[in-house]
């Protein structure tokens, strides 16, 4: 990946930080901790990686993306607003009655989301269903689930990487946000889920590990899942819970919380101010 | 498959029918496909027999998938395990998104349970399922009736739970009987002390007591309701409001199933006493079929008395 790309994208991404906070500022209410922790990720994925087209959300043979950790929607939906999916007059109508954007993505409610989530651990069984059917249907679209370092703690995600393995799915590409955070304090303090690398490597997964927040990496990562054969990839993305916002990196305070007037001039100052 | 015998079988026949015609039709499986008896399937559609291992939720998660990109999954084993193990799935994976997803919960009841114990006699799936927006309900009583709801359910939009047996239940309809989606079937028409609605594997035992009624001069309108949700309403109201009393008669517990139903269309639509015939609420022992259905409080004397004393409250 070349340097002027690589500004693009950090740029692209500053922006969509940015409506992130924006978005739950007027809401009053969300999760920018966790969003902005796969800010990077979400990226490079929509900007550099996946195969779709936001005039046809449902294009049968587009990429598809499964918000696994689905608290951290609004960087999806200000991805998808920004691609066009939907106008972002709707950013201001987050967790809203009657909104597109729900409290947590719905898929059918808004344009792009291609499965509903929120309710930790469910994406990637869902993820490799979608997978399956495109080896059954020949079809060559990839499949991304996005998971977090706390959701993996769910059984069902131990389940869906044994299929996964087993139907040598390699058109399923997985991250983890490895951010060491969940809702009740470190991974560590409220589990026993770490070491995370060794464990998918020993379900038989492909597994990188990489910057979070470093776009050549992530690119890279995500070539070298495509050039496996019969199995799927674990990409292991190290990032910084509320990363590119001085108050909010590793400050487990803003897994939930909703930032003041003055904290939003903050994020003006600091991101950009671009929206 | 040329022919079918029991729930299972009948149901392996109707899905390799519908496989046969539309290469949409596949079926997952946490490790279940000897207890559906559909290894002529995997043999048969090699490519469509997706083999999740002992794993329910990812069993039902992985439907979603498949559905959301085109194919009708349908996901099969233990009614138990599939409606409670892997409830939120079918509720926020499999309902709300509105998949077309077929589950197919074999062992209801007592009845399919049996010997097993508690572990494996299910009689909350009803319940469950039907609090759920969006899923349709089918209660088959015997084998012909689960081929033929597996068919007049094969293309409705979005999840489908057809409750299924063990192969231990009595057959009861003719094959020729009809079978219309969405409709009470009216079985015998005595008269009009009370109406006796039944659904699934007690269906015998509705009609017999229905039948030895008459001759003791209690006449009887007798509906099998095999689709549960969305239940016949109007024809429900109907009847309640012509016959002035009701028994619902079901092998499963008396709270959430077919007797809430009645129970419930009675209340909205048309005030009358309403006996439920059922498992009282209790957690059973292991034992014979016909015994342990006897013995809770299921037999055909059970029935008649229930009519009897709905009958009395009018």
């Amino acid at each position: 990946m070349n340097e002027l790309k690589v500004k693009e994208l950090f740029q692209i991404a500053q922006g969509l930080r940015l409506d992130v906070v924006k978005m739950v500022h007027d809401a009053g209410d969300g999760h920018p901790g966790p969003a902005l922790s796969i800010a990077d990720v979400i990226t490079t994925l929509y900007y550099n990686e996946m195969r779709i087209d936001p005039a046809k959300p449902l294009w049968e043979d587009r990429d598809r993306l499964i918000l696994s950790k689905g608290h951290a929607c609004p960087i999806l939906y200000a991805t998808l607003g920004r691609l066009g999916y939907f106008s972002v007059d709707e950013f201001d109508g987050l967790r809203d009655l009657g909104r597109i954007l729900q409290g947590h993505p719905v898929f059918g409610k808004t344009p792009g989301v291609d499965m509903t989530s929120g309710s930790l651990g469910n994406g990637l069984s869902i993820g490799a269903g979608m997978a399956i059917a495109a080896k059954y249907n020949k079809k060559d679209y990839y499949t991304y689930v996005i998971l977090g370092d706390g959701e993996i703690q769910e059984g069902i995600v131990w389940e869906a990487a044994m299929c996964a393995k087993k139907f040598k799915l390699d058109n399923l590409i997985a991250f983890v946000d490895l951010n060491g955070w969940q809702s009740g304090g470190t991974t560590d303090e409220v589990s026993g889920v770490t070491p995370i690398y060794e464990k998918w490597e020993a379900f038989g997964w492909y597994c990188q590990s990489v910057d979070g927040h470093d776009y050549a990496q992530i690119s890279d990562a995500i070539a070298n899942a495509k050039a496996q054969s019969g199995r799927p990839s674990m990409i292991v993305a190290n990032c910084i819970k509320g990363k590119g916002l001085s108050y909010m990196e590793n400050d487990n305070a803003w897994h939930k919380g909703v930032p003041t007037d003055e904290q939003l001039a903050i994020a003006y100052r600091e991101l950009g101010g671009a929206v | 498959m040329k022919d079918y015998k029991g729930t299972r079988e009948a149901f392996t026949m109707a899905l390799m029918e519908l496989a046969e015609q539309d290469p949409r039709y596949v079926m997952v499986c946490p490790d279940s496909l000897k207890a559906m008896r559909a290894t002529e399937f995997a043999e048969r559609f090699p490519e469509r027999y997706i083999e999740v291992g002992i794993a329910e939720q990812n069993a039902m998660a992985v439907c979603t998938g498949l559905a959301s990109c085109g194919l009708i999954p349908f996901v099969a084993s233990y009614c138990g395990f599939l409606t409670m193990r892997a409830c939120e799935q079918l509720r926020t994976f499999v309902a709300y998104p509105n998949m077309n997803v077929r589950i197919i919960g074999i062992n209801g009841g007592l009845y399919g349970g049996e010997r097993e114990g508690v572990t494996h006699q299910f009689f909350e799936d009803l319940g469950i399922v039907r609090s759920i927006p969006g899923i349709t309900v089918e209660t088959p009583a015997d084998e012909s009736q689960v081929y033929k709801a597996i068919k007049a359910t094969a293309l409705l939009e979005g999840p489908v739970y057809i409750r299924c047996g063990s192969g231990r239940e009595p057959v009861v309809f003719d094959r020729s009987e009809p079978y219309e989606f969405g409709k009470l079937h009216v079985v015998r028409e005595y008269g009009e002390d009370a109406v006796l609605f039944a659904s699934g594997f007690l269906m015998n035992r509705a009609i017999a007591a229905a039948d030895q009624l008459a001759q003791e001069g209690i006449k009887v309108t007798m509906c099998d309701v095999h689709t549960l949700k969305p239940l016949d309403t109007a024809h429900t109201s109907e009847l309640l409001s012509r016959c002035g009393a009701a028994v619902t008669v079901e092998d499963h517990n008396i709270i959430g199933g077919l007797g809430s139903a009645i129970a419930e269309t009675a209340a909205s639509y048309c005030p009358t006493p309403v006996e439920r015939v059922g498992l009282l609420d209790i957690f059973p022992s292991s034992g014979e079929a016909e015994a342990l259905t006897d013995y809770y409080g299921m037999s055909v004397e059970n029935i008649k008395a229930a009519v009897r004393k709905a009958v009395s409250r009018k």
